[in-house]
């Protein structure tokens, strides 16, 4: 197994495609100029095309030499990758070092049935994969696979492949979608538009916009922001169903397979070995309907998706123990939460309406310098805050079961977090005056995440227990 | 096996400290009297900050190594402490900045696979020697 092996072919349109998507960036806006320059003359109009052709030839040249530049091969116990045309670089990885071996298989590699494999280190960088192979037929990129990950353990012969966990299906993909929670992101995103808009508007337009609309300008922004938000929650749906669609989480032996992806099909396997945490993840929109997502932490494993990897994107909550016991049994506890002591309910309801407490300071400041009573209605901003504190008090807690550590805690939406305590790289005890006058303390744990690390934290529980915790956890 | 040694003196604090003092005063001086009360504000705070937070911290500055973890704690109003496993360690560095090495001292910086612990303003021989022992120990607990 170990002969060198070239890509297949279709790698050749991908580095084109590539190279041409490079240079044509590059010229994209002295073409332009040209032709604006030069007017719309037959002369220009032909030599932009010849021009185009040329650069397109060139790039198709270009991917050949560089497909036939391209080979790897997989030694006993290391992977090399040789590539480029003028400049030859040689790279060699051993295979105990290889995080995961991932396919992606973007519009043009399906359109051919091919796969791009990426392979990933730990160190390696978050954003580039450190060795891609454009172009993989189904089967060289399966043997290529099953090469580097059967030296992670020997493997017993007669495997029968995979077994499914678990599939998405398009009802809870569209669930998913409607409950994500991305609807923030996708409303920058909207706005980053109309911002680009308002460029394009011209200011006497625009004057004349609001001249019309200016007496009812309350039954614009009815109509406008309901439509903003309608539109961000159709944006988050579609993006859910780009990245989800078709998600099927399998497992064998101690590797679990990811698949997922609407146009783009990608692949991930993730060595059990390597997970560091759960999160278990119920947002604002899901906790209702008892629903979550789960998603692991792993080390030196970037993914587009932060560093932690979506181990499912949306589960009923009284099946995750289920879930968890066929995926990862290291992980699969729910044991009775332990809460927090009653009077840390105060500090949570307190540092939950600082924020509302300044306004209504400046608000009974104003009430006296302007005395106008309407500056009293920044007292309502009291009563939600509150609730938020004591919401953040009532789910934060903490277990400790066996080997496992459970956290929990809400920001936004509740999040459980479960780690083994061999995972655990350091643990500690915060406590402030105000905290030590009521025997309360924060207690922190740290796993091991994509480059650097991520904390566990338990804000306010008894001093005693956080010490306890502290030192039980240790070696 | 238990040995505790305290951090030695923070005097790069007390040097920033300073500088930031002095700094500070400088912008008060605008009508006579009125002028020269925040500049006195500044001084007795300034006082405070380079007379008795550094001492202070010192003082609460604890390490101790142990066979199977570390153990530091430190701070005046939040006072934390932080456990490390030894197992856990990746590798040990000894660190030291121009001030520092005026006056001898050197920072000892460990990281675990989620980021960097140290330990500060250790002379610069018993840095060496904390530096050294963590590894051994760290060397141990792979063996195991």
């Amino acid at each position: 197994m170990s002969s060198e092996k070239h890509l297949h072919p279709v790698a050749m349109l991908v580095g084109a495609i590539k190279t041409l998507r490079r240079w044509v960036s590059g010229l994209v806006l002295p073409g332009i100029v040209l032709l604006m320059s030069q007017g719309f003359s037959l002369w220009t109009v032909a030599l932009f095309l010849l021009g185009l052709l040329v650069v397109a030839a060139l790039a198709a040249l270009w991917g050949f030499l560089s497909w036939r530049a391209t080979t790897y091969a997989v030694t006993d116990n290391s992977f090399r990758l040789r590539q480029g045309v003028l400049q030859k670089n040689e790279r060699t990885m051993p295979l105990e070092h290889v995080q995961s071996v991932d396919t992606v298989q973007g519009i043009i590699q399906r359109a051919f049935g091919v796969y791009e494999v990426r392979i990933e280190t730990a160190g390696g960088g978050v954003s580039e994969p450190d060795a891609s192979l454009a172009a993989l037929d189904r089967g060289a990129a399966q043997t290529l696979r099953r090469e580097i990950e059967g030296s992670y353990k020997a493997r017993p012969e007669e495997t029968t492949g995979p077994t499914v966990l678990r599939r998405l299906s398009t009802r809870e993909l569209l669930v998913a979608g409607a409950t994500s929670g991305q609807i923030g992101v996708a409303f920058s995103l909207l706005a980053v538009g109309s911002q680009f808009l308002d460029n394009f508007l011209s200011v006497d337009f625009a004057r004349r916009l609001v001249d019309t609309l200016a007496p009812n300008w309350l039954m614009v922004a009815l109509i406008l922001v309901p439509a903003g938000l309608l539109l961000a929650w159709l944006l988050a749906i579609a993006g859910t169903i780009l990245a989800y669609t078709g998600f099927t989480l399998s497992r064998e032996g101690d590797f679990l397979y990811i698949k997922r992806g609407l146009l783009e099909r990608r692949e991930a396997t993730i060595p059990l070995s390597r997970i560091q945490a759960v999160r278990i993840s119920e947002g604002i929109l899901r906790q209702p309907f008892g629903l979550s997502s789960l998603r692991a932490e792993s080390a030196g494993y970037g993914e587009d998706e932060g560093v932690s990897a979506t181990l499912f994107p949306l589960l009923p909550r009284d099946e995750v123990e289920e879930f968890l016991a066929g995926a990862v049994p290291e992980f699969a506890v729910v044991p009775a939460i332990e809460p927090l002591p009653r009077r840390s309910l105060r500090r949570y309801v307190f540092r939950a309406t600082v924020p509302a407490l300044l306004v209504c300071v400046a608000g009974l400041i104003c009430l006296m310098v302007f005395g106008s009573a309407l500056w009293l209605l920044s007292l309502l901003l009291l009563p939600p805050f509150a609730t938020y504190g004591w919401l953040r008090y009532r789910d934060a807690g903490w277990a400790l079961e066996g080997e496992r550590l459970l956290v929990r805690h809400r920001f936004l939406g509740r999040k459980t977090t479960v780690a083994p305590r061999r995972r655990l790289q350091s643990r500690g005890v915060v406590s402030n005056p105000f905290q030590r006058r009521v025997q309360l303390a924060t207690f922190v744990a740290e796993v091991a995440s994509g480059s650097g690390g991520s904390a566990l934290r338990v804000k306010d529980l008894d001093a005693g227990s956080a010490k306890t915790l502290a030192v039980s956890l240790g070696p | 096996m238990w040995r505790i040694t305290g951090s030695l003196n923070m005097l790069p604090l007390l040097v920033g400290a300073g500088f930031a003092g002095s700094a500070l005063a400088r912008f008060g001086d605008a009508s006579p009297f009125l002028g020269s009360l925040p500049v006195l504000a500044v001084l007795v705070l300034a006082g405070v900050v380079v007379g008795v937070v550094p001492g202070l911290r010192w003082r609460r500055w604890r390490y101790e190594i142990r066979p199977d973890e570390v153990d530091l704690q430190r701070g005046i109003f939040w006072i934390s402490r932080t456990l490390v496993p030894l197992a856990r360690i990746q590798h040990v560095d000894t660190r030291q900045g121009p001030l520092q090495r005026q006056f001898g001292l050197s920072t000892v910086v460990f990281y675990t696979a989620a980021g960097p612990n140290q330990i500060p303003e250790l002379s610069t021989l018993v840095a060496a020697e904390v530096r050294d022992r963590i590894a051994e120990l760290t060397r141990e607990q792979d063996e195991l």
